[in-house]
């Protein structure tokens, strides 16, 4: 530290910090979209129950959810140069960005895999039934009557997701990465503030997530719209 | 590049001496956070005057920021503050002498109080009514009813929550090496720098926080069995 407080210097640092908010909100963007894509693929082997791709998910999801980010973080970042150096390819080079997308893509993954299970399975199988007897093919059953509900059901989870994930991101910096975090480490480097740096992130932070939560819960709103009493049941 | 299976081996009985310190900073925050969390949970849900814009000031912003922004602000502001207070009563002690570790636990301590104060307080709310009245009918007074009656049935209600919050905690006691802490990640950080076997390392200590993690979920699951006993229910 070094310095005195100086708590001018709080505010002259958002502005400097909020310049690199778009590569924090970049990962979290590409990691959530992936992250989906690869939760709906996580989820139809335990949804159908196909053998041995089932358990290979269950081990997945497992990983995952037992392994800090951060541990998560490092294999990726020292694990995928290695292993795909069995086939020559070589990526030691490449932008640390994508290194912590990928994780977050894979973390986020297996999160989405459990939210989307466990809300397709919260439907009663009255309606499946019921829209077969009303002569509905498989497809228009899932995208009409499973689909629109599960989604009511999982949103919450999502959007709470999202908001760990995206205070997750914060730990991208370990590998390098210049996001808004990075940013602050070069910025204490330079100024030796750091207390007024980290302050000036945690209010950074604190307004995006306050965001977030506002645009989740407008949207909850109006995906319950049909709902009785217009609240969420779960 | 080859993966050295042996070194994973060497790497993860390593670790498993830096164990200790993860759990450390694991579960005494979780047990202060407790504390704060039921008090927190009791000032919103009582709504009491003053304390309760305090109180929900404290939670939105503690679950709004990431928690390595708790570690770093509690890291460069609690010595800033105790240097102040130490020149003004003369003490003859310094903040650098404080270990490091301390403000890790305060910092985690607080996240875990926030986390901790929303379990609660849904746990409190997932009671019905009827049970808060049927207590007063027989004549408890609020302390009794809140003892035996809500308290017990919101604990129970929370468990899933709490081994979340566990694992949660487990899993953010990671971050505690960027402030140089030798527990697993700190302590996998030095292994494989000493050694140049980073993924090794990394892949032993990803094992030993997976094994710890089933541990906790598997203790959890026996501890709802037997607190949600009473309920006769087929979870």
């Amino acid at each position: 530290m070094g310095k005195v407080f100086d708590p001018a210097l709080i505010i002259e640092f958002i502005p400097t910090l909020t310049k690199y908010l778009g590569i924090t909100l970049e990962i979290l963007i590409y990691s959530t979209i992936l992250g989906i894509l690869i939760g709906i693929v996580a989820a139809i082997p335990k949804l159908f129950h196909i053998p041995i791709l089932k358990q290979m998910i269950t081990l997945y999801i497992s990983f995952i959810r037992g392994t800090p980010i951060l541990i998560q973080l490092f294999l990726v970042y020292y694990g995928l140069p290695a292993v795909l150096m069995l086939w020559n390819i070589d990526i030691t080079r490449m932008d640390a960005l994508y290194f912590v997308i990928i994780t977050y893509s894979l973390s986020n993954g297996a999160i989405f895999a459990e939210i989307f299970r466990s809300a397709i399975s919260a439907i009663n199988y009255g309606q499946t039934e019921a829209a077969y007897s009303i002569g509905m093919t498989r497809f228009q059953n899932f995208y009409r009557i499973i689909f629109p509900q599960a989604i009511r059901i999982a949103f919450p989870n999502i959007s709470n997701s999202i908001i760990g994930s995206l205070k997750d991101t914060s730990l991208a910096f370990t590998i390098g990465v210049m996001d808004m975090m990075g940013r602050g480490e070069t910025l204490i480097a330079s100024t030796a503030h750091a207390l007024e740096v980290y302050i000036s992130l945690a209010i950074v932070y604190y307004i995006v997530v306050v965001i977030l939560e506002k645009v989740f819960k407008i949207s909850e709103r109006y995906l319950n719209r049909y709902q009785p009493n217009g609240t969420a049941t779960i | 590049m080859t993966i050295d299976f042996l070194f994973i081996w060497i790497a993860f009985k390593e670790l498993l001496k830096a164990a200790p310190l993860t759990l450390i900073l694991t579960f005494i925050p979780i047990i202060f956070g407790f504390l704060i969390g039921v008090s927190v949970a009791m000032i919103r849900a009582y709504n009491l005057k003053l304390l309760s814009p305090i109180a929900n000031a404290y939670v939105s912003f503690f679950r709004g920021t990431p928690a390595i922004m708790h570690i770093m602000l509690i890291y460069f502001g609690i010595p800033l503050l105790l240097d102040i207070l130490i020149k003004y009563l003369h003490l003859p002690i310094q903040s650098n002498s404080i270990p490091i570790v301390l403000f890790v636990i305060t910092a985690l301590s607080l996240t875990a109080g926030s986390y901790l104060s929303e379990i609660i307080r849904s746990g409190i709310s997932s009671v019905s009514q009827g049970q808060i009245e049927a207590a007063y009918a027989i004549g408890m007074n609020t302390f009794q009813v809140l003892e035996r009656i809500i308290l017990p049935q919101a604990l129970a209600q929370s468990i899933p929550n709490f081994t979340n919050l566990i694992i949660g905690f487990l899993h953010t006691t990671s971050i505690a090496f960027l402030v140089s802490q030798k527990e697993i990640t700190g302590a996998a950080n030095i292994i494989a720098s000493k050694n140049l076997k980073f993924l090794e390392a990394f892949i032993a200590a990803g094992f030993l926080y997976w094994i710890i993690t089933a541990i906790i979920e598997w203790v959890s699951y026996a501890v709802e069995k037997k607190a949600k006993s009473y309920t006769n229910s087929a979870i």
